[in-house]
């Protein structure tokens, strides 16, 4: 096919940022509120670099409305993920926008984004192995992309958490290595700030 | 047996020939007439070069089909794609999905460009890299790095720690907007979720063979896509559905204008004689002229165009003249003792002259550089070469004296002559010439022009439609607008693309066109590579450079700095064209480089997202570069209607002397009452057209030309006749006419736009010839010197 290329490769690659299985009975476990926000802290291990960098910020999660993601330490970015685009502000200014209706992979990346912070498994089985244990209030799993291509852009994820998720690993294919603990979890309508309200 | 029945024999024997090898041809299936439109084109023989660049955006497309099934909700549409390919599955050997690209790993053919990074820059980071400092660099690595969403990632971070390379590949994914995605293609519209379909065809796309089993094959697949979600919307684009509604049109034509024909003059002849011989015996003599035409024109191309036989069922109109002819002199010889081959022999220079001026009329057919109309031209003259031919050796033999009776139309066909105006000298025929002249000059005036390439094709307008819908969605580039870049080497044309690429890209800022594709897209020049990459060492990689300061801010040690800069380094090797051809990612774009060609090398840049405001704008874009042609094939087909119209029309005119040569030596001074007819209804069928708010093409003043060959016949009959009370000219002529308005006028019912023009201007001038030719015969003492005894 001459004309027509396909090319959302590395978008596809992007949605491979996470995973989960046992699903089912986790999901009993988990509460589902409508509105989630919390703080992070990420721990980013380069090959070749010995000490880890670290950042830190604050994240929300809406039901039916998608995700926001604000790095406050060390650089301000904030990423806002819906169900047709996905934005990311560096500063004030938009550095990226992709828009669903012309690149089809955004909504695939955005409802993986908000089935790993929501720990959706049932929907995050749909395109991962998962394969993990789950005890009394605590449950862990490894995701494996069932496409190898995919497989191979991602590497693995693995998570665990009881009521809500506690801590994200990525374990990419280059060697590089992510892990997310949330924590200070509030739900409900006060849980998002003002300006988080306005970002939506 | 003498000298006579001998000529006879042989002709007999000449048509037997022509019908073995007719049969052979029908029998042996090698009869499938060509429907390709482009085979009416003219070929570029100035420029090889361009020819082949042609060529290949024509091969490129020619084979391909391509089909979107859309519906508002995704599932629903690939549900119906589902179906649809589903019933197209059974018949792979016709057409083999061509989507394997919506399933191929993206890694595998990014691993080429991924060794190659270093020189893969978009033309706004190799700016950014030329004025932004350091800093700069450094918060968008930091920015990349902190993010949980980095944008684009196609390897580890440290790979392409500033996002130059993933710039890129995104630049290049966006020259499409089709995407994978659940191993379909998409394309989106905002309104609807489409799945692309495309297809190999694996038969020719002209053959009749593919036209006849994929078009209801498709509708099939139509109407279950329809059954299952009725809400689907189905286009599909491919020059083989053109080329089947050509094809089907072209022989409905074929069909109705020869069968239509048929029909009248056998009526005619009846009406006239009374009698089945004559209509035998003209059958004959166009039967005979059209397997002749038909075997010879075989010989001569290889191949008939479908368009040659509807021009050609035309022929049966034209090549009966000379057997009526003859008939009417047979019939009105009858008082007279002379056997038939004496009369033959009385009527041979004005049948040759006829003839003459008939079969030179359809060879300026041929002097213009269309293959396809040379090829009418050329099947026209031999029909009624052949049908004169079998006049001539055949009818003596055939039509003894007193063979044919007179019908009553002949006789009110003698009496009407007798009531018919003349020409004479006097104050009323001043009023008249005025009144002519006038009605001819405001005619005139009203006459626009026309050079339109849709002149040639008239496709229905749901494939229109559906054609450029399916162009708008995918954005596909433009097939017959494009630049051509030449050079005595790749390296050279790779430096030309991306000269002409500077001058293109505020074009896209202007929203004039949409985007360019172009070999050097994907691999610069060398050039360019080396600038590129002394261009990254400087910001990048020295001592001080954007890197080591990266390195100081994340905590890396200069172990890293340096193991990373070797990664960096061996990224940077040269990339040749060649190396990419060989990777499948080449395939969108391999129709684009022409490679070795004669002189060197070429490529072609092709354009997304014209329109006939952006031409202008373009041609002068490629002005003034070295090596770089702007081509516009529609513009240019068009302009070669618009000098072949101004050319054909001189060599009209120049004809009308050429014919009043051939004429002098036996009409002398009354060689201009020949002529004159034909010139007064030409002046007389260009002012109607103008009247009826036709505009003037090519085809018009062909029609011209050939009505010319037509005209002077009917002036030679009365020149030859010109008794008022001989009727044999007049019926001659009322009979050839009505048969040429017979299929000239059903002609004029194509809907081939050319060829409705050349049956509209035959029409009216074969009609005005035949009532103004009476007019200028004059009676008084012979004019001419008697032709041999």
């Amino acid at each position: 096919m001459k004309q027509l290329r396909a090319c959302s490769f590395m978008l596809a690659s992007l949605a491979l940022l996470g995973a989960a299985p046992v699903a089912k009975k986790i999901q009993t476990m988990l509460a589902k509120p409508k509105v989630l926000c919390g703080r992070f802290d990420q721990s980013k291990q380069l090959v070749g670099l010995k000490k880890p960098l670290s950042s830190n910020g604050r994240f929300c999660v809406v039901a039916d409305k998608g995700v926001l993601w604000r790095t406050l330490q060390p650089f301000p970015n904030s990423l806002k993920l819906t169900r047709d685009e996905i934005i990311q502000l560096r500063g004030e200014q938009v550095a990226l926008r992709l828009d669903a209706k012309q690149e089809p992979t955004v909504r695939m990346i955005n409802s993986v984004l908000f089935a790993l912070l929501a720990g959706d498994l049932e929907q995050l089985e749909k395109l991962f192995d998962i394969d993990g244990t789950a005890q009394d209030n605590d449950w862990s799993v490894t995701l494996k992309a069932r496409d190898p291509g995919l497989a191979k852009a991602i590497g693995s994820i693995a998570l665990d958490g009881g009521v809500y998720v506690k801590n994200i690993v990525i374990s990419e294919a280059s060697g590089d290595r992510t892990q997310i603990v949330f924590s200070v979890i509030q739900t409900g309508d006060g849980a998002m700030t003002a300006d988080e309200a306005a970002l939506f | 047996m003498n000298r006579r029945t001998l000529l006879a024999w042989l002709w007999a024997s000449v048509v037997c020939l022509l019908i073995a090898h007719s049969a052979f041809l029908w029998f042996d299936e090698r009869l499938t007439p060509d429907s390709d439109i482009l085979a009416l084109l003219p070929v570029e023989e100035r420029d090889p070069v361009l020819q082949q660049a042609f060529a290949h955006m024509v091969d490129a497309a020619q084979q391909r089909l391509i089909v979107l099934v859309g519906a508002e909700d995704w599932d629903q549409a690939s549900r119906a794609a589902d179906i649809y390919r589903a019933v197209l599955a059974a018949h792979n050997s016709l057409l083999q999905p061509d989507d394997q690209i919506a399933k191929q790993a993206p890694q595998d053919w990014l691993a080429l460009f991924r060794q190659h990074r270093l020189a893969l820059l978009t033309p706004g980071a190799e700016a950014a890299l030329r004025s932004q400092a350091k800093p700069y660099w450094i918060d968008i690595a930091l920015a990349k790095l902190y993010s949980p969403f980095g944008g684009i990632k196609p390897g580890a971070w440290q790979d392409d720690p500033f996002g130059l390379f993933a710039d890129w590949i995104q630049t290049r994914a966006r020259e499409t907007p089709v995407r994978p995605r659940d191993g379909w293609l998409f394309v989106g519209d905002g309104r609807r979720q489409y799945v692309v379909l495309p297809f190999k065809l694996r038969l020719p796309a002209f053959s009749m063979a593919a036209q006849e089993a994929v078009v209801p094959l498709l509708e099939q697949a139509r109407q279950a896509a329809y059954k299952s979600v009725p809400q689907v919307e189905v286009v599909a684009a491919g020059v083989i559905l053109y080329a089947a509604a050509a094809g089907a049109q072209a022989k409905w034509e074929v069909s109705t204008i020869g069968f239509g024909s048929l029909l009248g003059i056998v009526v005619l002849i009846w009406l006239t004689f009374h009698s089945f011989k004559p209509i035998v015996l003209i059958m004959l003599s166009v039967g005979v002229g059209c397997l002749g035409a038909l075997s010879v024109c075989w010989l001569l191309f290889e191949r008939i165009h479908l368009l040659t036989l509807v021009f050609g069922a035309s022929l049966i109109g034209g090549a009966q003249d000379y057997g009526t002819y003859f008939l009417c002199n047979r019939l009105s010889a009858d008082g007279q003792s002379l056997d038939s081959w004496q009369l033959l022999r009385r009527l041979l220079p004005a049948l040759l002259l006829a003839l003459v001026t008939t079969v030179l009329g359809y060879l300026a057919l041929a002097l213009t550089p269309f293959p396809g109309l040379r090829q009418m031209a050329v099947f026209s003259a031999l029909g009624m070469i052949f049908a004169w031919l079998t006049v001539a050796f055949w009818f003596p033999e055939l039509v003894r004296a007193g063979t044919l009776k007179s019908a009553r139309l002949a006789q009110w066909c003698a009496a009407s002559l007798e009531r018919w105006p003349s020409l004479r000298l006097q104050r009323s025929m001043w009023w008249v010439a005025a009144l002519f002249v006038a009605f001819a000059v405001f005619g005139w005036s009203r006459l626009g022009v026309r050079d339109d390439i849709r002149l040639l094709q008239n496709p229905p307008k749901r494939l229109i439609d559906e054609q450029i819908k399916l162009s708008r969605l995918l954005d596909a580039p433009a097939p017959a607008q494009f630049f051509l870049v030449r050079g005595a080497n790749s390296e050279t044309v790779l430096q030309r693309e991306e000269a002409l690429k500077q001058r293109l890209d505020p074009l896209i800022e202007k929203q004039i066109i949409g985007g360019y594709q172009a070999m050097s897209n994907w691999v610069p020049s060398l050039r360019t590579q080396v600038a590129r990459r002394a261009l990254i060492e400087q910001t990048f990689l020295n001592e001080d450079g954007a890197l080591a300061a990266l390195a100081a801010r994340i905590g890396a040690d200069d172990q890293w700095v340096m193991a990373t800069r070797e990664r960096w380094l061996a990224a940077g090797s040269e990339l040749a064209p060649d190396d990419f051809l060989k990777t499948s990612a080449s395939e969108p774009v391999r129709h684009l480089w022409l490679g070795p060609v004669d002189g060197g090398y070429a490529s072609i840049v092709s354009l997304r997202g014209l329109d006939s405001t952006s031409l202008p704008f373009l041609q002068r874009a490629g002005g003034g570069l070295d090596g770089v042609q702007w081509v516009d094939k529609v513009g240019e087909i068009s302009s070669v209607l618009g000098r072949y119209r101004k050319y054909m029309g001189w060599v009209v005119l120049l004809s009308y002397f050429g014919v009043y040569g051939m004429l002098y030596p036996r009409y002398r001074s009354a060689a201009w009452r020949v002529l004159a007819p034909t010139a007064l209804a030409s002046v007389a069928t260009l002012a109607l057209l103008g009247l009826s708010g036709q505009s003037l093409q090519l085809f018009h003043v062909l029609a011209l030309m050939l009505l010319l060959g037509v005209g002077v016949d009917y002036g030679i009959f009365f020149q030859e006749h010109p008794s008022r009370r001989d009727p044999v000219a007049w019926l001659a002529v009322g009979l050839s006419a009505l048969s040429t308005l017979l299929s000239f006028g059903l002609l004029s019912l194509s809907k081939t736009p050319a060829l409705q023009a050349f049956g509209l201007t035959m029409l009216i001038g074969t009609v005005a010839v035949w009532f103004l030719a009476p007019c200028f015969s004059h009676d008084q003492e012979q004019r001419f010197v008697q032709g041999p005894p």
